[in-house]
């Protein structure tokens, strides 16, 4: 009786779980997941204790370890007498982190124009008439296509990279600000330009400040495809960064390396994403 | 003689169109042979004023009434600069309204305040800009402005029977009815010649509205700016206005002028609701009833009987 209240609450709109059931609930498949993965490998090493495709958890383990505290095969050995913040920050792990860290954010960087393009066609007339039936067009335009083109442009260093990050999420932060921007009522520009605001005033004090919140939001929703471009990019040409490791310990069927990789930079999009969601609380207690 | 039959009487005798005390007063609002007409379709338009002639004088407090579709508001947001006459202009304060700018305070319906703005910031914003700029924020004096500034802003909403305990929420805090007495007082902050409001306070209860109307009737008698007030409501505008307007929808062709009535409103003493029980209020409301919907079709009477079911007023 009880399993059949259980699974009816699951069906219950109008169903309010307490906060322990919340908290509780939201952990559930991670366990699965972890769960069925130890279970498949256990069966898989039974069968080839050597087996390197699903790692057990000591394999996992030891390539955790030597990705965080040793350095990279193409780098000086550390001294044995180096201390663990030494490791730490000399580790392939560290090194990879910071160089597709540098790569990711300077993208992000240069995808505050875009912001504001979008806001100006949707604030000024003129500017709306100039750009938008471009963007729209250049949203259509498949960013990895270009990738051969930026290699010859911008050679196969960072920037080829960084600009693959901009040139693939450009257009829709663009128009995402455009069409939110374009959202905010009349009455509200309207207002403004009553209170004796300037046109720059509208656009930046009335317009933009109201939108922000969803800017950020809209951001956080391009993240992943910030990374997937940076990872397509490190993965053809690189000779750092954390999908050039992973390119290349596929080549070694490095599943203990890999799967850690992966994890990690799930942690980092997703601690990124949280601490976005909170500054975007702290900074617009409105919204 | 009834208060309302001299009000009829004078409205049928006079040429004028401005209460007597104001004839001397500047024109401040003036539309003069104002047509608009919208596309509708391939070489088709439709017109929704028509040879509109109205001058309205420093002052004045000016009710426009009207069926839903006669151009009420398309009237209020050509003299705002927002919308443009197809012939005809429309002047300001002497000026020809090109553009929207701070001569007209204007308090809409609904969004009429900034969602990521405090209660006082709201109402600090106009002057702010006006008189700051981006860079005088920037300046060691603008704390000492601000703080006067502040000072300002807070006696002008306590004016609005706003607590101080709220000057600090946001929006979505408040209460429809104090989001718009913030909005008044935001407007008035700037001080602006002329004041328009658009259906201000159709989205109030019945009380809240009643305790607006009160409050912008004190404002406008200590203060005398212009208003130009567009409501369905015909208690509203009779009560509010010392001048009333009604417009009436353009027919195709007819060549006629929007301008149904155009009259003076008896300025009696006493609060709104001592007036809205007096017999001459209730003679000249129904004179008004009758006159702007008397003979019209049975669609608009019961756009009427929707008008007091949603203003919660019997007309």
């Amino acid at each position: 009786m009880a399993s059949i209240a259980v699974v009816g609450q699951f069906a219950d709109i109008q169903g309010r779980p307490r906060r322990l059931w919340t908290q509780s609930l939201s952990w559930v498949l991670f366990l699965v997941g972890i769960f069925i993965y130890t279970q498949f490998s256990i069966v898989r090493h039974k069968e080839n204790p050597e087996d390197r495709v699903v790692p057990s958890v000591s394999q996992l383990y030891h390539g955790i370890r030597s990705a965080v505290l040793e350095p990279a095969e193409e780098d000086d050995p550390l001294d044995d007498n180096a201390t663990l913040a030494q490791r730490l920050t000399h580790s392939m792990l560290a090194k990879d982190t910071m160089s597709s860290a540098g790569r990711f954010f300077a993208a992000i960087l240069l995808l505050i124009p875009a912001i504001l393009i979008g806001l100006h066609m949707a604030v000024f007339p003129y500017a709306e008439a100039l750009c938008l039936r471009f963007i729209l067009f250049f949203d259509k335009i498949v960013a990895l296509s270009l990738l051969p083109i930026l290699f010859i442009a911008f050679g196969i260093g960072d920037w080829a990279k960084v600009m693959l990050m901009v040139i693939g999420v450009a257009p829709t932060l663009m128009l995402d600000t455009y069409n939110l921007a374009k959202a905010v009522p009349r009455e509200q520009v309207v207002k403004a330009f009553t209170l004796k605001s300037s046109n720059l005033d509208v656009a930046y004090r009335v317009v933009l400040k109201q939108i922000l919140p969803q800017i950020i939001n809209s951001v956080r929703l391009n993240l992943k495809p910030l990374a997937l471009f940076l990872f397509a990019g490190e993965m053809i040409v690189s000779s750092d960064g954390l999908a050039y490791r992973i390119g290349i310990m596929r080549r070694h069927m490095g599943m203990d390396i890999i799967i850690p990789y992966i994890l990690w930079v799930a942690v980092l999009l997703f601690g990124l994403d949280a601490l976005l969601k909170f500054a975007n609380r702290r900074l617009h207690p409105w919204a | 003689m009834g208060l309302a039959a001299r009000v009829i009487e004078s409205e049928e005798s006079s040429e004028s169109t401005a209460a007597p005390a104001l004839v001397a007063a500047p024109v401040e609002i003036a539309l003069r042979d104002v047509s608009v007409s919208y596309p509708v379709g391939k070489g088709k338009s439709k017109t929704v004023l028509s040879k509109l002639n109205v001058e309205i004088r420093a002052g004045e407090f000016v009710a426009v009434l009207g069926e839903t579709g006669c151009g009420k508001s398309t009237l209020l947001r050509m003299v705002l600069g927002q919308e443009f006459p197809t012939t005809g202009a429309i002047h300001v304060d002497g000026k020809l309204v090109t553009r929207i700018d701070a001569r007209c305070g204007y308090v809409p319906q609904k969004y009429s305040l900034f969602p990521d703005r405090t209660m006082m910031q709201n109402v600090m914003y106009g002057p702010e800009n006006a008189f700051c700029g981006w860079l005088g924020r920037v300046l060691p004096s603008y704390r000492r402005f601000k703080r006067q500034l502040r000072a300002e802003a807070e006696e002008q909403l306590l004016r609005m029977g706003l607590r101080s305990g709220d000057f600090h929420k946001y929006p979505h805090q408040l209460s429809g009815g104090m989001q718009q007495r913030v909005a008044i007082a935001q407007a008035l902050m700037m001080k602006p010649p002329v004041l328009l409001m658009d259906e201000a306070f159709s989205a109030l209860d019945p009380a809240t509205r009643a305790s607006l109307q009160q409050q912008l009737r004190t404002i406008w008698q200590q203060t005398r700016p212009t208003v130009l007030f567009v409501t369905h409501n015909t208690a509203e505008a009779l009560l509010l206005g010392s001048r009333l307007l009604v417009l009436k929808p353009h027919r195709e062709g007819s060549g006629e002028s929007n301008v149904l009535l155009d009259m003076p409103l008896p300025q009696s003493s006493g609060t709104i609701a001592e007036r809205e029980q007096s017999r001459e209020f209730i003679e000249l409301r129904e004179y008004v009833k009758h006159k702007a919907y008397g003979s019209s079709s049975r669609q608009t009477e019961e756009a009427m009987e929707q008008e007091t079911d949603e203003s919660g007023d019997s007309l």
